[in-house]
């Protein structure tokens, strides 16, 4: 949102050529595309390929880097940390030591509360081996772990901070303070939007509540404003001024939109791509207000479906009618979907200070069942193939106690978990340490998450980059590794 | 001597100790004819320079010696650089260099880490007892020391020359040149036999005037008077007249706020208030409505604590170092870490804001692309090594303590609810919610507070060059000094417990022969009244930035500027009453210049500009005869749609201003909180409060039509627009049409815009005719 200079990546010179070719050849192409839409966006898989003529406006799909293999995200954020020791990372060495101190040779580490002295926590939950892959997986997940062949397990995640704002700051955008584009914005500015009537970028807070890092975690950044997130909301009318105002019904407003076309396009200046542009862009939102709502109208979903994402059911329900809500917009062409588990004071998270056991046991109850429905549905609808999925929090947790039955904040070992769009499930990446202090085998920084990602996504971590105080930014930072073995 | 798998952890260590004696008995005492170990003697010219050579010396050698350090020699690794011997002779665990290498700090993050092979060949070589080939080692080329000095070629980079005064270049059309830009202007296009573009009308210069100058439309009146006065000096009057009123200051300051990153609270987890940061915002208001000497203005932000302390005003400009955002931390204290955070904000900031130069790239390594070196970087920030918090309170101690006993007890009250709110259902917290809300406001208003800064010997920070940027790491202490490429090479440190550094540093960026401070304040003027600046990147005037359009025309202005006594009034006259400036917005030669100067930087014509989202909702809340044109105080919270709350990890801490009336202030006015911006002023690029922004963005897209459609300020703003329509014109639709134009567009509609506009009042309400003039695109463009 703050114009200095500009990407060179898309060949932009001043911030005026973003919108220039907006025209009405792209207005066509909306249209063609919202005719020829659903066997468009079965018949590849990938992303559609379209011819272009005109450049520049910054919601059209673009040419991407390389082959890509996934044309969504879904991002399953657990918000606040949740424990690798107690959902994929089974350390048996910890329920030895329970109750000791931490043996030197597992070397130092640092949190949020915990002092040096603090005694390891054995943890409670049962390890098995799911699925043909045989990987382990904690008895929080009854459901997810029925998919585990679908997922690339990544045990050695690591971040460089240890606190939840920082830490949420750098999981989404690769830099521990605010005002750095997030990874949906970066995906949005690289493949543009694919869908003619809803925002390409949407985030799926949890009712209870906001997370320590706030709105700026999800935000665009210095990009500008076309790739800012979609925050809906709780109930029926998710979005923002997506409705008239009360006293006005919608064929009023659709008269009214006409005078607003007809006066502008009176004095519109021929060949004028940035007015133009704007004109369109009342077009648009014309159809979101249209279309949208039956995107978002989950009545249209069998029982079947609503049951298998266990909405309906108490714990479920909540975090079910989001994944299926996810679901709907990857298949509507939604670019990026964040759908956050937890929200509110710590204990509403997975931040799991003062009892691990009942926090996690809580946590999982809500999310287990629609994370495996979504799996599943995603999957049956051969949209698995082309959605990138991704579980994680900010950090994991420590293996030392915190008040007896807790577990602090811990950045230096935490497990991650992606899926779909071409990534090769049912393998484990990556070690900690035996109590899972420490990522020792493999460790894979977030900017290696968001470099695998966008590789995924068609996208070159060095060729996605935007001018902003004299850097060429991007969101891996300093450089992203592609994990080359689940890809 | 081997040690077998089996043995156990002691024996293990008993084995390495065993080991490392032995190593360290061979490195001083054992010739090399040793057996021990089969291997061939290694020496730094057979083995190690060879790494080195690839791997090290671009940044630790012939042209950089980044921290001090050069590895072209065993003796300059013997000695080392900023943090100390690269190497110890005979113990390669306790030399910094295998200990950079083992962390996977060097080479660094950005390059290839070193193999195997080599890192072992290095880590034998230095056990081995580091030996040279023969008795002596040749001595280092006679080149300049690098390191801690800058290619000296970098300062014939134009922005470090002094600023020159050149002189007005004679143009063909000598009839066409108002005041002195437009010679300098001209005198491009004529070079290319391009004609400026024909003088815009008075209805759209008077329009274009207002905005640019005050941020809001002209009134009705104002253009009928302007248009009807055929006075050869009409224009000049008006102009004057808008350079005295005091919206000028309210719509200048906005500019400088988002360059110096303004915001009214901390950001991250807290986002903590500073109740009182908005007397920051009305200083800059009150500075630029009485012209004050932009070189005063300088120094009074970066040190009007050290200045006057006892200064209200003095004080109230030194909230700028205070308007970053802040981490704070709960639990274990992290203190050194979270001071260095604040150093490194508050240095970077001084670059980008003054000096236009991307400084911050210096706090890991020397600067990749400009002449600024590490120590560059620490040096500067070594002028902050002093400076803390310091919140001035206003009131009386009395006062000071009973607010604070009632404030705790509000608090405690807060978090014993909150505490309830882990166990809740959702109804159930939503209900604690609105408690908590309404305990919240009923605290009483924090007493006047100034949110300044102050030296504390005491807490001095002694300022290291940082390997890598990290605290834990400190190499060489440093002192004040300027950038090197700026003044002399022989320019030494200043003591680093000298008293009012930050004096020093002002009266450095604003003395008469600083090349950049002008330059860059200059071409910010010249941008926001042209959309785009002579140098295109704002913070950036370093080699890598954008070369300025009109090179001598910037040095004219700087020059002119000076001349003025610093002042920005005289400025701003020159560019407005110019030919340039008067051009209209449909260029002579469009077809030739589209092709060739698609940005129009040669400003063949005048470039239209959308309004920013500020500027909107002022003309908006003026149109509709909303606006309260109140100047000043504290800011004001309006009500936002009840889920946007959600989204605040503090929804208490948006305790809505209760005076309605209030809700209807110019948009400076309204609180910039980080963690919370208003949704229409955030879909149409307002800053993201973060860092400084040198430019708005200018996009088009969906959300911005949905918020002028449906978005309730919007339908709030046309309800209103059209009450007074009707109040000022009654039922006849024929005025009501020409007066929404008037006030809309400052012109009269066309035919077209008439007809089509009493087809649709004939049987469409009045407030949707309203909504369509307010979604105009001349409402929401200035041509």
């Amino acid at each position: 949102m703050c114009a200095d200079q500009h990407s060179a990546a898309f060949g932009f010179t001043g911030r005026r050529d973003i919108l220039r070719g907006l025209g009405s050849a792209a207005l066509a192409s909306l249209f063609h595309r919202a005719e020829g839409r659903a066997g468009e966006l079965r018949a590849g898989g990938g992303r559609p390929d379209r011819g272009r003529a005109d450049r520049g406006s910054p919601l059209e799909p673009r040419v991407v880097h390389r082959p890509a293999r996934a044309r969504s995200v879904i991002f399953l954020f657990m918000a606040g940390g949740p424990s690798q020791l107690e959902t994929f990372d089974p350390k048996p060495l910890l329920n030895k030591l329970h109750g000791q101190r931490r043996p030197a040779e597992f070397g130092e580490a640092k949190y949020q509360f915990v002092q040096n002295d603090a005694r390891l926590l054995g943890t409670k939950r049962r390890f098995r081996r799911h699925g043909e892959s045989g990987i382990e997986v904690s008895d929080l997940f009854p459901h997810l772990s029925t998919c585990i062949d679908d997922f690339a397990v990544i045990r050695s995640c690591t971040g460089d901070q240890v606190v939840h704002s920082a830490a949420q700051y750098e999981l989404f955008s690769g830099r521990t303070t605010p005002g750095y584009p997030s990874m949906g914005s970066w995906a949005l500015m690289g493949l543009g939007s694919d869908s003619d009537s809803l925002p390409a970028y949407v985030v799926l807070p949890d009712p209870l509540g906001a997370l320590e890092a706030g709105q700026p975690m999800y935000m665009n950044g210095f990009l500008p404003a076309a790739y800012q997130p979609t925050m809906f909301r709780p109930g029926e009318r998710p979005v923002l001024n997506l409705e008239p105002p009360a006293h006005v019904d919608l064929p009023q407003r659709r008269r009214t939109l006409k005078l607003i076309r007809d006066l502008n396009e009176s004095t519109l200046p021929s060949g004028d791509n940035e007015l133009e542009a704007r004109l369109n862009s009342y077009d648009l939102a014309f159809r979101m207000q249209t279309r949208a709502p039956e995107v978002f109208d989950l009545t249209r979903e069998t029982r079947e479906t609503l049951d298998l994402y266990g909405i309906g059911t108490a714990p479920t329900d909540d975090y079910g009618r989001r994944c299926l809500m996810a679901r709907r917009l990857v298949e509507n062409g939604v670019r990026f979907v964040c759908c956050v588990s937890g929200g509110g004071p710590g204990n509403m998270q997975w931040d799991a200070h003062a009892d691990i056991e009942e926090n996690h046991l809580r946590k999982a109850s809500e999310t287990d069942k629609p994370v495996a429905g979504l799996m599943k549905d995603l999957k049956r609808r051969g949209l698995l193939d082309e959605t990138l999925v991704l579980w994680g929090g900010e950090f994991g947790r420590s293996p030392e106690a915190q008040g007896g039955k807790g577990r602090d904040h811990h950045n230096l070992g935490f497990t991650m978990l992606m899926a779909g769009g071409g990534i090769r499930g049912g393998q484990v990446v990556g070690a900690t340490d035996d109590i899972g202090l420490r990522a020792i085998e493999s460790p894979h920084h977030f900017r290696d998450i968001h470099a695998t990602m966008l590789h995924q996504l068609g996208l070159d971590q060095h060729q996605l980059t935007y001018r902003h105080q004299g850097r060429d930014e991007r969101l891996t930072f300093l450089e992203g590794q592609v994990i080359r073995e689940i890809i | 001597m081997r040690c077998r798998s089996s043995e156990s952890k002691l024996s293990f260590c008993t084995c390495v100790v065993w080991v490392l004696l032995t190593v360290l008995f061979r490195a001083t005492a054992a010739p090399a004819q040793d057996t021990a170990v089969s291997e061939p003697r290694l020496t730094f010219e057979q083995h190690v320079a060879p790494i080195l050579q690839t791997r090290c010396i671009r940044c630790h050698g012939a042209d950089q010696r980044e921290s001090g350090l050069d590895l072209r020699r065993r003796f300059t690794m013997l000695t080392g650089g900023d943090s100390g011997p690269a190497i110890v002779a005979g113990d390669s665990s306790g030399s910094l260099m295998m200990e950079l290498i083992d962390e996977r700090l060097m080479p660094p993050e950005d390059e290839p880490e070193l193999s195997s092979s080599q890192i072992s060949t290095l880590r034998r070589w230095i056990a081995s007892g580091a030996a040279i080939a023969g008795d002596i080692e040749p001595p280092l080329p006679d080149t300049p020391a690098g390191g801690d000095s800058i290619d000296e070629t970098a300062r014939q980079h134009w922005a470090f020359q002094p600023i020159a005064e050149p002189a007005v270049p004679a143009v063909r059309n000598q009839a066409w040149v108002k005041t002195p830009p437009d010679a300098f202007v001209l005198a491009e296009l004529e070079a290319r036999h391009w004609q400026p573009a024909v003088p815009a009308s008075k209805a759209t210069l008077i329009r274009r005037l207002y905005f640019d100058l005050t941020g809001l439309p002209p009134r009705p009146d104002d253009v009928t008077a302007f248009v009807n006065n055929q006075s050869p000096d009409a224009y000049e009057q008006v102009v004057d007249r808008l350079l005295a009123s005091e919206h000028y200051g309210e719509r200048w300051a906005q500019h400088w706020l988002d360059v110096v990153r303004f915001a009214e609270t901390e950001g991250f987890e807290y986002d903590r208030h500073l109740p009182e940061a908005w007397r920051f915002r009305d200083y800059v208001i009150d500075s630029l409505n009485e012209d004050k000497p932009f070189d005063q203005f300088i120094r009074e932000q970066i040190a009007g604590d050290e200045i006057r302390p006892d200064d209200v005003e003095y004080q109230s400009a030194a909230i700028f170092h205070r308007l970053g955002a802040v981490r704070r931390n709960a639990g274990n204290p992290e203190i050194a870490l979270s001071r260095n955070e604040v150093l490194t904000e508050r240095t970077n900031i001084i670059g980008e804001v003054f000096l236009g130069l991307t400084v911050g790239c210096a706090r890991c390594h020397n600067h990749k692309l400009e002449p600024i070196t590490q120590k560059d970087y620490y040096r500067l920030q070594a002028y902050f090594a002093a400076t803390h918090e310091y919140d001035i309170s206003l009131v009386s101690p009395e006062e000071k303590q009973a607010w604070d006993e009632q404030a705790a007890e509000i608090k405690d009250r807060i978090s014993k609810l909150k505490k309830q709110a882990d166990t809740q259902t959702t109804e159930q917290k939503a209900q604690l919610q609105q408690k908590l809300q309404q305990i919240a406001s009923r605290q009483p208003p924090v007493p006047s507070t100034i949110p300044s800064i102050r030296n504390d010997e005491k807490e001095r920070t002694p300022i290291h060059v940082l390997r890598r940027g990290l605290w834990e790491h400190k190499g060489v202490a440093v002192g004040p000094r300027p950038l090197s490429v700026l003044v002399s090479a022989t320019e030494p440190e200043l003591p680093a417990e000298i008293t009012a550094p930050r004096t020093q540093l002002a009266n450095w960026l604003t003395s008469e022969h600083h090349p950049l401070t002008a330059r860059v304040v200059v071409n910010r003027v010249w941008q926001y009244h042209f959309g785009a600046g002579l140098v295109r990147t704002a913070n950036d005037f370093g080699t890598h930035g954008s070369r300025p359009s009109h090179p001598e025309l910037l040095d004219w202005l700087a020059t002119a500027f000076r001349g003025h006594g610093w002042r920005l009034k005289p400025l701003h006259r020159l560019i407005v009453l110019s030919n340039t400036y008067r051009q209209s917005s449909r260029g002579r030669h469009e077809s030739e210049t589209t092709g060739a100067d698609p940005d129009n930087r040669l400003l063949s014509h005048f470039s239209r500009r959308r309004l920013s989202g500020e500027e909107i909702r002022d003309a908006m809340l003026a149109v509709s005869g909303r606006l309260n044109p109140k100047l000043h105080g504290p800011s004001v919270i309006t009500p936002v749609d009840p889920e946007m709350m959600s989204l605040l990890y503090n929804p208490t801490q948006w305790i809505v201003t209760k005076d309605v009336a209030e809700h209807d202030r110019r948009s400076i006015y309204l609180i910039a909180k980080r963690n919370l911006r208003l949704p229409f002023l955030e879909a149409f690029d307002a800053p993201a409060l973060q860092t400084s922004c040198p430019l708005r963005e200018e996009s088009t897209h969906a959300p911005q039509a949905l918020e002028l459609l449906n978005g309730k300020l919007a339908n709030d703003m046309a309800a209103a627009f059209a009450d007074r329509l009707t109040r000022e014109c009654g039922q006849d639709p024929e005025r009501i049409v020409d007066r929404a134009w008037l006030l809309a567009t400052a012109r009269e509609p066309t035919t077209r815009e008439r007809e089509l506009s009493l087809e649709f009042l004939r049987s469409e309400p009045l407030q949707e005719f309203a909504l369509a003039v307010l979604n105009l695109n001349e409402f929401i463009y200035v041509r």
